[in-house]
């Protein structure tokens, strides 16, 4: 019954648009309007994917990509918040750090990967670190903001209470810093997953990878494994936004109305 | 790599304020040299990172046909600069970002106006935009490769797919933040429909337009690098694959630096731009 | 019935000792060795799968011929195959993990050239002819007419050095051209899109589909061709001479089954496997006996074709140092393995002009 009230009240006219493009490429590859070794119709990309899911090829290669984006998500992550606390607290280290970070920070994600598939080969050490990488400016740049907004009177109430060192990391700076060290995650883990594509688009003709499924496709000429590909790592892609962003929204509710 | 929430440019902590008691020339001077203190400091881990460099290219930790010397690396960029190599690819890379800021900026800001200022257009629009917006840019290129082929119509267009996201996103949430105090306002004195939008609408999410076109920006020279180095004849990304694929390491370090130098060339420039704005903004209200 | 507990102990204490004392040698004997031979290829079938075809070292992968060889040594024969062709084989010998490779010529020189120290140990292309192919519809009859349009070769390969050549000759430089660099598959995907005006490749497979049109050939010109070496790192050759020396008589011997002509539809049959097709093989290998094609000899003209290479690369600005000859070639090898197999003038000696010396058997 919820259901059916949740339909009815839900705004269908978003699925407008969507409804009318599927119908046009339906049409359009019926009528025989265009191409159709370049547009190929909905039903050959449908087609195509059950044999490609079937074949097992496309679980393995979103598996291999996972492991990839999450690997290298979590390295650049802890990297980052470390590097973003000690930037956020100690004033010296961001005199002496900061400028150096500015700086390479400004060295667009993708120029790094020559360099580094060089030195590293085209295996996994290279994409791992790339993604590593994409990962680390997001989460150090907001972590350091977080830490930075740490109020004067919380640190002096910890003092009073005896925090030490470490204590006061773990429980004040970085919970107080919270809610901008998720947002800085959630940015990262879209960058993660595009450097993950990315890489794997630039990288490796020889590895798997939903990346490989596309380039493959596009070697062989068949779009639909291409749109196939397309379509997975676009979900893939969403599915982690929506994650993030639940994740996000949990953080921010933990602290409290006042936020 | 900008992110949504770091819209302030990084600068170095200024003097801390003297009192005005103190002569010009003292207030001047204290300035000078705190601001040359921080360079100072700025450069200390830079020059370590550059002697690491050379160490470690002394101690031939990697091969050396992999690790460029540094002096290598400052030769190469005189010698492309002489020759007109760096100047002419780097002259196409930026009339790409140019023309696909013009087109992807140019539709994200009607998009994100329409959405915003029209409940229907936004009813039919948002969902599909929203769908279509997480999907990562760079996933589009194998497919407009199929249809567009490698030429400069591949390139712009997926660079200004890139551009449109958050420039329509950010138009149209700055569009859904105007306090509706402005709106009946505006309705009070009956502004027609046009007039709300140049004289009301367009100033008052000026700023997150703006933040919107930051993003776009950045995000245009990450594709722009990208597809660069997957398909492309001509321009800054293109060097970095020569210089590969002759095994000259070097060239492709001086694509990085000059990579680099564009990025923060094109933050500045941005946060130049906001601070314009948002000082206008400040005198408005 | 039991031995008393501790001699038990003692007796199993000197069993192991002798097992131990027996298998020593032969771990001191495994030092000599190396447990996998790396071998790189510079290429890869379409859409980058690992089996190739068109050289005899193709043959030799899918024959199985070296793992055969070194079965009984317990030794794995490890094959990479690079799609970035020459250059991706040049880093992976800058990090230390190639051992053999095959390798085009100007790949090759240009890794000597930034100080790549490998051994040239046999040849095993030359004579080939070239093809400059355009799309469907192309209005172009010569180089001339394809002048500042877009020219696809993989830069950075032996293509592209054949394809200096091939413009000099007409009195032409890349920079009359807009020159792109695509690896085959892509190329071969831009001139079915009309992408490209002009790209380096044969002609035959796209001609077949309908979407490509031969502009330009050179046939068997010995000026023009590039030819391929196969090397093995200066660090092996040092540490495993007497590996090396199997390796190249086991490839010697594959490379006489390939170059006998009772062999040639077997051996397209076992190229197209990588995804070229049969015909394509088959039209390309057609203008040459395939003794001439395949010959692995470090005759006069592979060295003088090398030299002409080396000077090339210099002019079109291609390598920055030059590259001495000298203490490259490790002929030794080869000619052992001949007069070993006893197939000394199986392969006709070619002279500078390329023309043979002596005339064959």
């Amino acid at each position: 019954m919820r259901i059916v009230n949740a339909l009815r009240q839900a705004d269908l006219r978003g699925l407008v648009l969507p409804l009318a493009f599927l119908a046009l490429w339906y049409a359009v590859t019926r009528l025989q309007l265009v191409n159709t070794k370049l547009i190929v119709p909905p039903g050959a990309v449908l087609d195509a994917a059950w044999k490609v899911v079937a074949s097992g090829q496309l679980l393995a290669g979103l598996q291999a990509s996972l492991v990839r984006d999450l690997s290298g998500f979590a390295a650049g992550s802890a990297a980052g918040i470390a590097l973003g606390l000690l930037l956020g607290v100690s004033r010296w280290a961001e005199r002496l750090v900061g400028p150096t970070f500015h700086t390479l920070k400004q060295i667009s994600l993708f120029a790094w990967l020559p360099l580094l598939s060089t030195w590293l080969g085209t295996g996994e050490a290279a994409k791992i670190l790339f993604v590593a990488l994409s990962a680390f400016y997001p989460v150090a740049l907001n972590t350091f903001e977080g830490v930075r907004g740490v109020t004067r009177a919380q640190v002096e109430v910890a003092r009073v209470l005896g925090f030490n060192r470490r204590q006061l990391a773990w429980r004040l700076v970085l919970p107080a810093a919270s809610p901008q060290i998720a947002t800085g995650l959630h940015l990262a883990l879209l960058y993660a997953w595009l450097a993950t594509i990315g890489a794997e688009y630039l990288l490796g003709a020889s590895s798997h990878g939903i990346g490989n499924v596309v380039i493959r496709g596009k070697a062989a000429f068949h779009v639909e494994l291409i749109i196939v590909g397309m379509l997975l790592i676009g979900l893939v892609g969403m599915a982690l936004n929506r994650l993030a962003a639940a994740v996000e929204a949990r953080v921010l509710h933990w602290r409290g109305p006042g936020h | 790599m900008n992110t949504a929430s770091s819209s302030v440019a990084y600068a170095p902590p200024s003097a801390a304020p003297l009192a005005p008691l103190v002569p010009r020339w003292r207030r001047l001077a204290a300035w000078l040299a705190a601001r040359a203190l921080a360079l100072a400091t700025g450069l200390v881990l830079p020059l370590l990172l550059l002697a690491f460099w050379q160490y470690a290219v002394d101690r031939h930790w990697l091969a050396e046909q992999i690790l460029p010397p540094p002096s290598l690396v400052r030769d190469s960029l005189v010698e492309l600069w002489d020759n007109g190599d760096l100047t002419s690819n780097l002259a196409i890379s930026l009339k790409r970002l140019g023309w696909s800021l013009l087109i992807g900026g140019g539709s994200g800001l009607l998009l994100g106006l329409a959405m915003g200022v029209s409940r229907t257009v936004k009813a039919y629009v948002y969902p599909g935009f929203q769908l279509v917006s997480q999907f990562p840019v760079i996933g589009w290129v194998p497919l407009l490769i199929i249809f567009a082929g490698i030429g400069e119509a591949l390139k712009v267009s997926a660079i200004s797919i890139a551009v449109v996201v958050p420039v329509a996103v950010n138009t149209y949430q700055g569009i859904r933040n105007i306090p509706r105090a402005l709106l009946e306002v505006a309705a009070v004195y009956r502004f027609s429909f046009w007039q709300t939008i140049r004289r009301l609408v367009l100033p008052a999410a000026s700023s997150s337009i703006f933040n919107g076109l930051r993003q776009g920006v950045m995000q245009a020279w990450l594709s722009l690098v990208f597809v660069e180095l997957l398909a492309s004849s001509e321009g800054i990304g293109y060097l970095m694959v020569w210089g590969r694929q002759l095994l000259q390491l070097d060239i492709v370090v001086v694509g990085m630096i000059v990579i680099g130098a564009v990025g923060i060339v094109l933050d500045r420039l941005l946060a130049w731009c906001a601070s314009r704005l948002h000082g206008w903004q400040r005198r408005a209200y | 019935m039991t031995l008393p507990s501790f001699k038990r102990r003692t007796a199993l204490r000197g069993l192991a000792a002798a097992t131990a004392a027996l298998a020593l040698p032969s771990v001191a004997l495994a030092q000599d060795r190396p447990k996998v031979i790396r071998i790189s290829y510079s290429g890869a079938g379409t859409g980058g799968r690992p089996i190739t075809g068109g050289t005899i070292i193709s043959t030799a992968h899918q024959q199985g011929a070296l793992e055969k060889e070194f079965a009984k040594d317990g030794i794995k024969i490890q094959w990479t195959f690079n799609p970035g062709a020459g250059p991706a084989t040049n880093e992976q010998l800058a990090n230390g993990l190639a051992d053999f490779a095959h390798h085009g010529d100007l790949p090759i020189i240009i890794g000597r050239s930034t100080g790549l120290r490998t051994k040239i140990l046999f040849s095993y292309t030359r004579f080939g002819s070239s093809y400059i192919t355009g799309p469907i519809d192309s209005q172009a009859k010569s180089l001339e007419d394809l002048k500042g349009k877009r020219l696809a070769v993989f830069k950075g390969t032996a293509s592209q050095l054949t394809l200096g050549r091939i413009l000099k000759k007409h009195g032409l430089t890349e920079r009359d051209f807009k020159t792109v660099s695509m690896d085959g598959d892509t190329l071969r995907a831009a001139i079915a899109t009309k992408d490209v005006d002009a790209g380096f490749i044969a002609p035959f497979d796209l001609a077949a589909r309908g979407v490509g049109k031969l502009i330009y050939e050179t046939g068997p010109d010995p000026d023009l061709t590039a030819q391929g070496v196969f090397w093995a790192s200066e660090e092996f050759e040092r540490k495993y001479p007497d590996i090396v020396q199997r390796v190249v008589t086991t490839l010697i011997r594959v490379a006489a089954w390939s170059s006998d002509e009772k062999n040639r539809d077997a051996q397209y049959k076992l190229w197209s496997n990588s995804g070229t097709s049969y015909y394509e093989y088959q039209k390309t290998f057609a203008d040459t006996p395939l003794k001439w094609r395949l010959s692995p000899l470090l005759d006069e003209y592979f060295v003088d074709n090398l030299r002409k290479s080396i000077q090339q690369a210099k002019e079109f600005k291609l390598i920055r140092r030059d590259v001495d000859i000298n203490g490259w070639l490790a002929p030794q090898y080869l000619n052992t393995a001949l007069k070993d197999l006893k197939l000394e003038g199986y392969w006709p000696e070619f002279n500078a002009a390329g023309k043979p010396r002596v005339a064959q058997k």
